[in-house]
């Protein structure tokens, strides 16, 4: 396989702390509202208690990627070394097609500057030999940056329950699920 | 193992979680001290040696305390308490990490000590990995050379407590501060500036602090500020007590300032370099402090003995001494730019055995804290009484510090407005529904706030964390009273507070 850089996220070790989220926003300054990376609660269907496990997601860097299928002026580019999709805002018409059709809702609409816009993985930092802002940031090494050419983490998934089925796409990315404690309840009420 | 009324992110991530009764962890612990008595399962010869009053402390647990009882109070059923005792007294190290809310309750310090008893009889006081942790001032030691500035010549003060020696007080232990300033207790600010009244106080300065979100009874505060004459406020955001001052300086961000940074956690030392200029007016708390003295020394000459110029960075090196140089092994503060350095201590507290009590050794009986009106022996004490229909805790939030930081902009990005949890059974009794806005209420005020149903919560307890959000009148303060804890006294000079022995009601808008 070839290299294709994969964000893993460790919901065993993830505090829902929201560094990495903030990082990014140090990072990149987006405009408000616009978010490539967010920490989502697991819902309490999969995780019986609200707000205490989390999916930190930004874009899956796919090895199949739509926004790059359907933008009609090729502003996307998956870089041959690292699998990376990089999102070229130059080019970018703004017409929304990547924002209607990503499945994982990944790139946002910058409405400054009437673009789209994604998580890019950080590519200047990888290039300069740095780890991704949000990988760097992570108090608790939840969310590091795997190489799938090569990861073999034991009990590691690609579709945890709540994170939806696009096989097509193939995202790269991967996930430990969360443990729950065993609980003693109040005897009283 | 996590035992807290709340099923925290902690707790979440722990191998067993007991959801305890509030306020009710000293009755717990007794309960295990107990089982660890009847069982032979204390340490006899750390006892032996290091403590004193163990057997009076024996006496009093068989006397009072049961596991069934302790299993009423606490909630946890007693098969659990009799297996946790077990394991806790026979695991060497075993540790227990006490939370800064446990003691945040009218028998806050009476549940410390009943757990720090548990911890000294099991013998793991003073062994590495072992031991009650807690928060700690060891890494304080600086010369608080901004605040040690002597009165001026002929200075009167005010008859009451002098000589009160607080925590901070390290480096001046030779040269004692001989001031007569009025001692008032912080964690009653409404309260005392009401009561003050020979003389009453004119005029507050308040600086880098937000009473308005961070102290208790907002309401009283309200009443405290139109009593004043002038509040001045030196802050960094049109926080809610900004907006009840009269005048208002910009003080520096962190970023444009020399500064130190110690925990009362961990044990790491840093510096704070200057990233930028102070942009604007702002000025670092010092340099407003000189400019006041500056002013106040051109209308009366003599009347401020704090320098009138100042050099924030000459100021920061001021702060260092001998002491700390070789806590940390530096032989300058510059050390300090190659990144932050530990403290160079034994990992465990108390490892020479020596104690910082009149007696030298451990005490389960304490003659010192009989005097100071607790009970000699780690008794239990019971908790608050219930004054409104749940518990009302307000801890701090994942995003901020008091009011610190949940204002700015990619903060609220993520947590964009404030919240209570309640549980789905209490919900279900007042017909709340989720993301509904509510209201919490009791006699001190009330709260509107959008309900999160959660079975993080018990039903009897509710949960709003205690921030400022910009724009938003949100404050936990509307609900909380100022009522004191136990303890404190000793220390401080001032006891406690009691903010988590809260109570309030629910009900739809």
């Amino acid at each position: 396989m070839k290299k294709q850089y994969a964000f893993f996220i460790d919901a065993e070790r993830c505090i829902g702390c929201f560094t990495c989220a903030m990082a990014c926003k140090n990072q990149y300054h987006q405009p408000e509202s616009v978010i490539w990376r967010q920490v989502y609660p697991i819902k309490e269907e999969i995780y019986p208690h609200r707000e205490r496990a989390f999916y930190s997601l930004a874009c899956n860097h796919c090895e199949n990627p739509t926004c790059l299928n359907v933008c009609p002026v090729v502003a996307y580019a998956k870089r041959e070394k690292d699998g990376i999709v990089v999102h070229d805002q130059e080019k970018c018409i703004g017409c929304g097609n990547c924002i209607r059709s990503c499945p994982y809702g990944v790139p946002r609409y910058n409405p400054e500057r009437k673009k789209a816009e994604k998580c890019s993985f950080c590519w200047q930092r990888i290039d300069a030999g740095h780890k991704p802002q949000c990988v760097q940031s992570c108090p608790v090494e939840a969310l590091q940056i795997v190489d799938l050419a090569t990861f073999d983490k034991p009990g590691a998934v690609q579709y945890p329950p709540g994170f939806p089925k696009y096989p097509k796409l193939n995202p790269s990315v991967r996930f430990l699920m969360p443990r729950l404690p065993r609980i003693t309840g109040r005897e009283d009420i | 193992m996590v035992i807290d009324p709340i099923l925290t992110q902690i707790a979440a991530k722990a191998d067993e979680y007991w959801q305890v009764k509030t306020s009710a962890d000293g009755a717990l612990a007794l309960g295990m001290a107990r089982y660890i008595l009847d069982n032979d399962l204390y340490d006899k010869d750390w006892v032996t040696t290091n403590t004193i009053g163990f057997n009076e402390f024996a006496e009093y647990l068989k006397r009072n305390i049961t596991i069934e009882w302790a299993a009423k109070e606490s909630g946890i059923p007693a098969e659990n308490i009799v297996n946790v005792a077990q394991e806790f007294a026979t695991a060497k190290p075993a540790t227990i990490w006490i939370g800064y809310g446990l003691q945040r309750h009218v028998n806050g310090g009476a549940t410390v000590r009943a757990i720090d008893a548990l911890v000294a009889m099991t013998g793991n006081v003073g062994k590495t990995g072992g031991g009650a942790r807690y928060g700690h001032l060891q890494t304080w030691g600086f010369n608080y050379h901004a605040l040690l500035q002597k009165q001026p010549e002929g200075a009167k003060g005010v008859p009451g407590k002098a000589e009160v020696k607080g925590d901070f007080h390290f480096a001046s232990s030779d040269k004692p501060v001989s001031y007569s300033d009025r001692i008032l207790n912080i964690n009653k600010t409404a309260q005392v500036i009401l009561d003050a009244d020979d003389p009453p106080i004119r005029l507050l300065w308040v600086s880098c602090k937000n009473p308005f979100s961070q102290d208790f009874d907002r309401n009283k505060m309200v009443k405290a500020f139109e009593k004043l004459e002038m509040v001045v406020t030196v802050d960094q955001f049109f926080n809610q007590t900004v907006e009840m001052s009269d005048i208002v300086l910009p003080v520096t961000t962190l970023f444009e300032e020399w500064t130190i940074n110690a925990s009362y956690w961990h044990y790491w030392l840093s510096i704070n370099e200057q990233a930028i200029k102070p942009m604007y007016e702002a000025k670092s708390n010092i340099e407003i402090a000189a400019a006041l003295s500056k002013k106040m020394n051109a209308l009366r000459p003599g009347s401020c003995t704090f320098p009138t110029t100042i050099d924030t960075k000459a100021w920061m090196t001021k702060e260092f001494n001998q002491n700390i140089y070789d806590l940390f092994g530096l032989n300058s503060w510059e050390d300090l730019k190659n990144g932050p350095v530990k403290a160079k201590m034994h990992p465990a507290s108390w490892h020479d055995l020596k104690f910082k009590t009149p007696s030298g050794k451990y005490e389960f009986k304490s003659e010192l804290a009989e005097q100071w009106g607790h009970k000699a022996l780690p008794e239990y004490k019971k908790p608050r009484e219930k004054y409104d229909k749940c518990r009302l805790l307000t801890p701090h939030s994942k995003f901020g510090l008091h009011s610190q930081f949940v204002n700015m902009d990619w903060s609220e990005e993520f947590n964009p407005k404030p919240f209570v949890y309640l549980h789905p059974q209490l919900a279900a009794e007042k017909k709340i529904s989720d993301g509904e806005t509510i209201r919490v209420f009791n006699t001190y005020g009330e709260v509107i706030i959008t309900a999160k149903l959660s079975t993080v919560v018990p039903p009897d307890a509710i949960v709003m964390y205690e921030a400022w959000f910009k724009n938003n009148p949100y404050n936990v303060q509307n609900v909380v009273d100022d009522t004191s804890s136990d303890m404190g006294a000793y220390k401080t000079g001032q006891p406690g507070v009691a903010i988590h022995d809260q109570f309030a009601d629910v009900a739809k808008v």
